[in-house]
């Protein structure tokens, strides 16, 4: 059993339940902890298993629409108005039902997914599979772990971005490659699938963290971390232009 | 999903545009938590339909700093729990009060590798599981992504109580899953 003093507080840092300072110290002792860093590892990795199962039902389009008809402000004027109203309201349902069943709300659970990946990833002892700076080495580990391939951009010396490796993901059934980089203290996560019926949506996040995503010659880019959101924005650029001529 | 408090200014003789524009984006959220609560999709639906009636006419004298997710789910889950299911479940639900334990494990990996392996369906059956008291919190807090406070505002018990369940809730979780998939890693051995 491990009597790590720390313990007690991994549970508060992973429900964000910690003061800033607080969250900085368990992230610093956890890095020289392994029991720690284990555990943590399994908490964050419970907590997105019960967040995907535990969004179990969805509501129906018509519990919508009653619930919608039961909140209304109460129409008092002449009944061409209450024939608008009625066909604003079609409009207002069918756009909702498209917004709530189509691609948003496929994209945000698959951001949510890969910000638990990158947040995984920062926990870990082992944040990658493969440990190397050089492009060469990254691009060519995941030949025959992907059904697919992709570039990553050459960095300059003076780039203030430096390569630290990958793995292998997984995020709504489909296997993917999360690369690594850093700047300065931060770590960014690039993760690349096959483009599927599913947009990212630029400049989202949560938890703290900028995702920015979008789609490339058939493959799906999101680069998550809680850098500046400019970085995110030049290492896409580098990213979009190294794969510009695949 | 970000805690929204509103301040008693907001409620004046539009009362009913605000309500909804804060109450309906909270309409998969209550449905979700109440088919879990109830286990039966109709009842789910009628809950949430009483929950608006309820939430509506209460809305005016709503409380200046309150937190308007948690009195959204407050109301259901007390409708739920006034209903004959709900009535029916309290007489036979287990209060399992053991304290804050730590949940996490102490060694690295294998319990890791088979929380990753588990599926929907078996962490589903997991929750499904719980006694109705984790399964409010785990709900909640992992699920609805609530801070302690707003799960605690809720249910209406103190925030130590809510850790010690939260805390319980995904211990029993992880154990069903270990297990679930445990045994048939042994099966699949024979």
């Amino acid at each position: 059993m491990n009597n790590c003093e720390w313990r007690e507080k991994i549970s508060l840092y992973v429900d964000g339940e910690l003061e800033p300072a607080a969250e900085q110290a368990v992230a610093a002792h956890q890095q020289s902890c392994a029991n720690c860093s284990a555990a943590m590892l399994e908490l964050q990795e419970l907590k997105k298993s019960v967040r995907v199962a535990g969004k179990r039902f969805t509501a129906p389009p018509e519990l919508y629409s009653s619930v919608r008809k039961q909140v209304a402000p109460k129409a008092n004027t002449g009944r061409l108005w209450q024939w608008s109203t009625l066909a604003a309201s079609l409009v207002l349902l069918v756009a909702l039902a498209l917004m709530l069943y189509s691609r948003p709300r496929a994209a945000s659970a698959t951001v949510a997914q890969l910000i638990d990946q990158h947040v995984t990833m920062l926990a870990s002892l082992n944040p990658v599979d493969v440990i190397s700076n050089d492009t060469h080495n990254v691009k060519p580990w995941y030949q025959g772990r992907l059904p697919f391939s992709f570039e990553l951009p050459e960095l300059a010396k003076d780039s203030p971005f430096t390569l630290l490796g990958g793995r292998v993901v997984y995020a709504e059934h489909a296997a993917g490659a999360e690369v690594v980089y850093q700047v300065r203290q931060h770590k960014i996560s690039v993760f690349v699938f096959q483009a599927r019926d599913v947009h990212g949506e630029p400049n989202a996040g949560g938890q703290n963290f900028v995702v920015n995503s979008w789609q490339q010659n058939g493959l799906q880019f999101y680069v998550v971390t809680d850098a500046a959101k400019e970085n995110t924005e030049r290492l896409r650029t580098l990213l979009e232009e190294a794969n510009h001529s695949k | 999903m970000a805690a929204t408090v509103i301040a008693r200014g907001n409620v004046s003789g539009v009362e009913n545009k605000d309500f909804e524009k804060l109450a309906v984006p909270l309409l998969d959220g209550l449905y979700n938590f109440a088919c879990w609560l109830s286990g039966d999709a109709d009842e789910a639906r009628d809950l949430v339909q009483e929950t608006f009636v309820k939430s509506l006419k209460g809305f005016s004298s709503f409380r200046e700093g309150t937190n308007f997710r948690a009195w959204m789910f407050r109301i259901l889950r007390n409708t739920f729990l006034t209903s004959r299911t709900g009535l029916e479940r309290r007489s036979t639900q287990q209060e399992d009060e053991l304290g804050f334990d730590q949940t996490v494990v102490t060694q690295e990996t294998p319990e890791v590798a088979l929380i990753r392996r588990a599926n929907t369906e078996l962490v589903q059956s997991a929750i499904a599981r719980l006694a109705p008291t984790f399964q409010e919190v785990i709900l909640l807090a992992d699920v609805e992504e609530m801070k302690y406070q707003e799960v605690a505002e809720t249910l209406d018990i103190p925030i130590g109580t809510v850790m010690s369940r939260l805390a319980r809730a995904r211990k029993q979780v992880r154990e069903h899953i270990v297990v679930a998939l445990g045994e048939k890693r042994i099966v699949g051995a024979k």
